[in-house]
């Protein structure tokens, strides 16, 4: 039920348009599952399946030092939870189920200073997991004994051998919960852990590239080489080794590895945390790093991804690996590692892998960077899974090609400093310095080529735990400890300068004149540290989510406008043949085209998806899920900017009558089968809310769209760019030529570009102006009685009007005459074959008319009053019989004749000879009375059989561009279409609203179409339209609907076939009166998110609380620190000391120092340093 | 900030560089403020900063020099970048005629959306690819039918981008900034073309108030939606 509403709300906001297009629901309510992987940092492919409340014990014998809790061992009371392939614990009590708030599944908000991300606990692979046991417990339904497969890498028969040797690592887990809850959640571990035996060898292969597997191995087996832990361990690591404490740093890492489980078996308890924020060691760097940031899951997936997407490309090219070359010099140079061929070439594969399985980011300036940072300390494996999560998860956007993430995290660290910092920010804008100028930087490249390597490394620890928060709280920092400078600085200069130099003495005491040796030793570094994750503690990873949110849509439509300007100015030189309204329009279209027919398809493809799914339960969240995959707004980044086929009509559809269909796509599968019963069902069809074509009028499907589509598809791609559109726009829209309007539609038709176009041709051209023509014409013709350009007669009332409304049948008469003429100045290909073969043919073709051409002679008012009148249908029996025998219908009052031919499946064609139509209605459209009805039937019955000269196909003829020409020209109405309707029927800046439209279309579209090739078919259609013709008082009120049908065929072969039909004015009524069916003006995509399903979730960020709350486990996992310390050197000591002073126990934290910049919230300034004194002293 | 040494007024003057990746922004820049050449220059994230002086017979400027990233990706933080700038170097590649065309779409973008009034420069780097490295002003136009032969892979010829340049209004130079001809020259005639009233609003400690008021007027809106003043695309 839940992923069904969620649906329903996602198709909601597709019917309207002002509504969600720039928020994604996705972003405002983020899934559970989406939530719960960025929580314990999993793959994509997993979701929340079960979870309860539980108690790790991690036991005594896990433990190697004595304690207060050696006894008892470790409690930890939280939540656990199962997905497909994991098995999770944390402290932070969030739920992911879909009962669950928002506020309780978004808890990834974890204090710096705490526990993290996903708090104390572990993220098990189930593959990971040997044995679960049941065990009897008193105080628990349910208590379960986990042992798992750590150490599971190193060789197994000796592992068995010396089993007293490697110790086990078993923890036990008791459930709270009713017993049907446990059992199910039981169950469903069961069933996981029988999916993941099959993974323990991937596994088993994964790990055995973690460094920590050597390192834990007993020194007798450490023959073999160890673990790739990169560059470093050729090139040495950046930074003094004995400066930054390596050893002591790795023999705590490896007491902890070895007490609680090493690599994808690890257990986070607080001492891990604070390991982190005193920096890493070297060669478990890269490990831990890969650990934190989840990209280990990634690769355990996976793990062949990385050498298989290098094999699959190899000597591929393409424009990323291009810009790679340019940068792999370049990156990093000062290190020596990124000076030889061993450096580069990891960097380059690393780099060209990621730019083949993503190849929306490709490659962006800084990710060379970070990419060779990594490359230090993780092999390229590893570097390569990394960069995918920092992509996906950790920076989004920060390196797409239109850098939205960027942009953003700049908007939100303006938004931030100026929350934090208001004095300084003051400051900023008074003299005019753009903070981003000097930020953007720091956060592209992760502060790598911002402050030196061995400082930046230490910012990536934990921001790899902690998520991008870290950089925010970093760069807070940065500016609060230099506030006072800062404040001095006017222009961008010296703001720069000062940061610069602040950035060359991290390694300086930051209190060099203090008399207090302790305090003496800081580091601006570690000041720097203190600052960020204590007095910013408040910068939780809601509140950055918060502030991305609310500045998203900003950041995304400058971008846009942005990229629009810049698309616009670099259109060709044809462009400035539209105006610019018009080419912003144009590209408004296109790209609203495109981005609503993707996220009709994305619900479409979900509404499938959900159908084809019979396990609900494996499924929930996943539907909500895919649906994250944001796309093509053009601010997000490359989607598509090409257009196919069906992108093309809608688009047009959206600007031009004739391109709207006249009946939707049901009525059309039953052509001549059922008589007008289609043509009801059709409006009824648009009521389900999954029409392909979303709320607009669905898009016509003619020959002419086509031969439209490929010749603006001028590369023949089958997809047309926006320059594409705009150049063929503007060869049609732009000239206002007459000329160059009339050989664009000549070369329109002329398929192979030789200058001819043949006898079909010359048919489909009279089908394209009857197509392009039907709903009216458009622009200035020469009747001041049309008001706007537009066709407004009325057909209401018999006799109103005439001229008025003869200007679309005097078209039809014209494009009429416009054949005739066509056959009459054809050059023939063989002029020998001229005079041969036409009594056979006039012969079928005399035959098979049947009541084909309504001729309504015997009232010429009702061809005024009744649109029907001019209707065709098979079924009118009140046709005289001589009227078997025109070919061509002559509707008199209106002097619309109507070349209507039927070709028998003998193939033979006729075609009605051009004297037939004796009266020119462009001549003398409105002198036609009935006395010519007579003369001119007989007359076109003489002469009918010369027809079919023209259409012999033993006779092939062809007309030239000037013949061409010359024909239009020669008939006032249709050298006004080419002039100004065909180009005025484009409506690039104001669009057709259809439902306005329907008064202007009301009476426009009033004619028949007279077969133009040879015959007739799918007279099925035209059941309405015929009975219209009877019932003449009704009639006149409900409109015309004449549809119209021919098939040209040629001798040889069928050919091609035409459609046609009309659409009544009170049947668009209808049409739009159906609800949901209002087509928006335009692509609305501006702003106006005026939803009010804003979120509930709370997370409201007060200012920034300082200090005083840190996490309580912190100060316990100090205190079990101490404990624990017989184990370590003495040595070692001091650096454990520094992780407390770093983490300064809160209780410690006395005197607080008002720092000088901020306003009355910074009562936490230097709190941290004090603290750490106080804390040194204890220990001391 | 002010050069107390001169007696002549100094006054700063916001450059900006902008072009293709991997035309030689930042070399040129090197050149101009350091008067050295690097082969691997680490890439250009976001903007670099320098500073230079440049001595005129009447007066010091000191140019503030907003090196830009070239990748076609970071086109939309440019905005943010010669806000208030008073000139531009607009820069090609000789060889490569992609990037004359990327640099008449900068120009444009300078004519319609940076300050008005702001000088731009035009320059084609590399000269010490071709074989009139030697540094004569004037080729012939031909240059691409000898390129192959002569090891000389100049793409664009002086007349073109010359010609362009003289439509726009715009300075124009060819320079190496591997052997440093023609570099100083730019600014300097840069300097040079500079309008003294724009000088008068340069910031800095000395900044007039026509200036500042400008300026605020300018950074009213900050807080909200920016585009609400001319730099629409500037999404920081």
């Amino acid at each position: 039920m839940l992923n069904l509403s969620s649906f329903v709300q996602k198709a909601q906001q597709l019917l309207d348009p002002t509504q969600g297009l720039n928020l994604t629901d996705s972003d405002k309510n983020p899934s559970k599952a989406s939530l719960f992987q960025s929580q314990f940092r999993l793959p994509d492919s997993q979701h929340p399946l079960y979870e309860i409340t539980a108690e790790l014990t991690i036991p005594p014998s896990n433990v190697t030092q004595g304690g207060k809790d050696q006894d008892r061992g470790f409690h930890y009371a939280g939540k656990l939870h199962l997905s497909e392939a994991y098995l999770c614990f944390s402290t932070t009590p969030s739920s992911f189920l879909q009962s669950a708030s928002t506020s309780t599944s978004s808890a990834f908000t974890g204090q710096t200073h705490g526990g993290g991300p996903s708090g104390n606990g572990f993220t098990f692979p189930l593959s990971s997991i040997r044995r679960v046991e049941r065990l009897h417990s008193q105080n628990f339904q349910f208590a379960l004994a986990i042992t798992t497969w750590n150490g599971i890498s190193q060789d197994a028969p000796k592992e068995n051998k010396d089993r007293k040797e490697v110790r086990e690592q078993r923890i036990t887990i008791q459930l709270a919960g009713t017993r049907v809850a446990c059992e199910r959640f039981c169950d469903g571990l069961k069933k996981g852990l029988r999916a993941a035996v099959g993974n323990v060898g991937k596994l088993k292969k994964v790990i055995g590239e973690c460094y920590s597997e050597y390192l834990l191995r007993p020194e007798e087996q450490k023959s073999a080489s160890p673990p790739d832990a990169g560059l470093g361990m050729i090139f040495r690591y950046p930074g003094d080794p004995k400066k930054l404490r390596d050893r002591a740093k790795m023999r705590l890492w490896a007491e902890y590895l070895r007490d609680n489980g090493r690599n994808v078996t690890l257990i986070r308890q607080p001492t891990f945390h604070k390991l982190i924020r005193v920096g890493l060691p070297n060669r478990l760097r890269g490990e831990i790093w890969e650990l934190t940031s989840g990209s280990v899951y990634l690769r355990l997936e996976n793990p062949t991804l990385y050498a298989d997407t290098l094999a699959k490309h190899s000597g591929k090219e393409s424009l990323a690996i291009d810009e790679i070359e340019k940068d792999l010099n370049r990156s990093l140079p000062e290190y020596p590692g990124f000076q030889s061929e061993e450096g580069i070439g990891r960097l380059r594969r690393v780099l060209t892998a990621y730019s083949w399985v993503n190849t929306d980011v490709g490659y962006c300036q800084a990710m060379n960077i970070v990419v060779a940072a990594l490359l230090i300390y993780m092999s390229e494996a590893q570097a390569f899974f990394l960069l995918s999560t920092l992509c996906d998860r950790l920076v989004p956007g920060y390196y797409s090609t239109t850098m939205y993430g960027t942009l953003l995290d700049q908007k939100v660290f303006e938004s931030l400093v100026e929350r934090t910092m208001p004095i300084l920010w003051e400051h900023l804008v008074k003299c005019d310095v753009q903070l981003s100028v000097v930020s953007l930087p720091w956060f592209l490249s992760l502060y790598i080529n911002s402050m030196p390597l061995v400082f930046a490394f230490r910012v990536l620890d934990v921001f790899f735990v902690e998520g991008p928060k870290v950089l925010f709280q970093v760069g807070l920092a940065i500016l609060r400890i230099n506030g006072e400078e800062l404040l001095d600085a006017t222009d961008d200069g010296a703001f720069i300068s000062v940061l610069k130099n602040y950035f060359a003495r991290l390694d300086e005491s930051a209190h060099p004149k203090s008399e207090n040796p302790k305090l003496r030793a800081v580091t601006r570094f570690q000041e720097l540290m203190v600052v960020a994750f204590k007095e910013f503690s408040g910068i939780t990873h809601s509140t950055i989510t918060e502030l991305r949110l609310k500045n998203k849509d900003t950041v995304l439509n400058n971008i846009e406008s942005f990229a629009k300007r810049t698309a616009i100015r670099n259109l060709g030189p044809e462009s400035k043949l539209l105006s610019t309204d018009e080419l912003g329009a144009v590209y408004d279209r296109f790209y609203g085209v495109l981005y609503e027919r993707q996220q009709r398809d994305l619900i479409i493809k979900q509404e499938e998806a959900r159908r084809a799914k019979s396990n609900r339960i494996s499924r929930i969240g996943q539907m909500v899920d895919e649906g994250n995959v944001e796309k093509g707004r053009v601010g997000l980044g490359p989607s598509t900017s090409l257009m196919d086929y069906d992108a093309f009509r809608e688009f047009l559809a959206g600007i031009a009558k004739w391109a709207v269909s006249d009946s939707p796509t049901q009525s059309r599968r039953d052509t001549g089968s059922s008589n007008g019963g289609g043509f009801y069902n059709s409006f009824r069809k648009n009521e389900s809310s999954m029409s392909p074509w979303g709320n607009g009028p669905e898009p016509a499907d003619h020959e002419f769209l086509r031969r439209l589509f490929r010749k603006w598809d001028f590369d023949s791609s089958s997809a047309l760019t926006l320059q594409n559109v705009v150049t063929g726009l503007a060869r049609i829209k732009g000239k206002r030529d007459i000329m160059g309007t009339i050989n664009y539609f000549f070369e329109l038709h002329d398929d192979d570009g030789d200058g001819k176009v043949d006898r079909e041709g010359i048919l489909r051209m009279s089908e394209a102006l009857l197509f392009l023509s039907r709903r009216g014409l458009e622009g200035a013709l020469d009747r001041a009685t049309a008001p706007n350009g537009m066709m407004t007669e009325g057909m209401v009332t018999p006799g109103n009007d005439v001229p008025d409304q003869s200007i679309n049948e005097r078209f039809l008469g014209s494009v009429s005459a416009f054949i005739r003429r066509c056959f009459e100045y054809a050059d023939p290909d063989h002029p020998n074959n001229q005079n041969s073969q036409q009594p056979a043919q006039q012969q079928t073709a005399s035959r098979q008319e049947d009541n084909l051409i309504a001729i309504d002679d015997d009232d010429a008012a009702q061809g005024l009053a009744d649109p029907d009148a001019f209707a065709i249908g098979d079924d009118d029996d009140d046709f005289d019989e001589e009227n078997d025998d025109d070919l061509l219908a002559m509707d008199s009052p209106t002097a619309s004749p109507r070349p209507a031919k039927r070709e028998s499946d003998t193939a033979t064609s006729s075609l009605q000879p051009p004297s037939s139509l004796h009266l020119d209605p462009s001549t003398a459209p409105s002198s036609i009375s009935n006395n010519d009805e007579d003369h001119r039937r007989r007359v076109s019955r003489q002469q009918s059989e010369k027809a079919n000269i023209a259409l012999d196909p033993n006779n092939p003829l062809h007309i030239t561009l000037p013949t061409f020409r010359m024909v239009v020209l020669a008939d006032e109405l249709l050298e006004q279409f080419f002039e100004s309707s065909f180009p005025c029927s484009f409506h690039l800046v104001e669009g057709i609203n259809m439902s306005s439209g329907n008064s202007s279309n009301a009476g426009s579209s009033s004619y028949g179409v007279g077969g133009l090739g040879s015959t007739f078919s799918n007279i099925g259609f035209f059941g309405g339209g015929a009975g219209g013709n009877n019932q003449q008082g009704a009639g006149a009120g409900r409109g015309l609907r004449g549809v119209l049908d021919n098939i040209v065929t040629d001798g040889m072969r069928v050919a091609a076939e035409v459609r046609r039909r009309m659409e009544d004015a009170q049947r668009e009524l209808e049409k739009n009166a159906l609800p949901g069916q209002q087509r928006p003006g335009g692509a609305n995509r501006g702003g106006g998110d005026d939803e009010d399903d804003d979120e509930d979730d709370g997370g409201p960020v007060e200012g920034l609380s300082l200090g005083g709350n840190g996490n309580g486990s912190g100060g316990a996992g100090g205190s079990a620190l101490e404990d624990r310390r017989g184990g370590v050197r003495s040595s070692d000591r001091d650096l454990l000391t520094g992780a407390d002073a770093e983490a300064s126990d809160p209780t410690a934290e006395a005197q607080l120092q008002q720092g000088s910049s901020g306003g009355g919230e910074a009562s936490g300034n230097g709190g941290g340093v004090t603290s750490k004194v106080v804390g040194v002293e204890f220990d001391g | 900030m002010a050069d107390t040494n001169a007696p002549k007024p100094s006054s700063s003057v916001k450059l900006v560089l902008l072009g293709e990746a991997a035309v030689g922004k930042s070399s040129l820049v090197l050149r101009f403020v350091n008067n050295d050449f690097q082969e691997n220059k680490e890439p250009t994230i976001g903007a670099a900063f320098l500073t230079q002086k440049c001595n005129l017979p009447t007066r010091t400027i000191k140019f503030e020099i907003w090196d830009t990233a070239g990748q076609e990706r970071f086109a939309s933080l440019a905005p943010m970048y010669y806000r208030n700038a008073q000139a531009a170097l607009v820069v090609y590649d000789l060889t490569k005629p992609t990037s004359l065309i990327k640099a008449k779409h900068w120009v444009a973008e300078l004519q319609r959306q940076a300050s008005p009034g702001i000088v731009i420069a035009l320059v084609g780097n590399k000269l010490d690819l071709t074989s009139d490295s030697a540094g004569s002003a004037e080729v012939s136009g031909d240059g691409d039918d000898t390129a192959e032969d002569s090891g000389d892979a100049r793409k664009i010829s002086t007349e073109e981008a010359k010609t362009y340049a003289e439509e726009e209004g715009l300075l124009f130079f060819e320079t190496s900034a591997k052997t440093g001809h023609n570099v100083t020259e730019v600014f300097t005639a840069i300097a040079n073309a500079i309008p003294e009233t724009s000088l008068k609003s340069a910031r800095g400690p000395g900044a007039s108030h026509a200036g500042v008021s400008r300026t605020e007027e300018q950074r009213v809106n900050l807080n909200g939606p920016r585009d609400a003043n001319a730099k629409e695309g500037c999404a920081c």
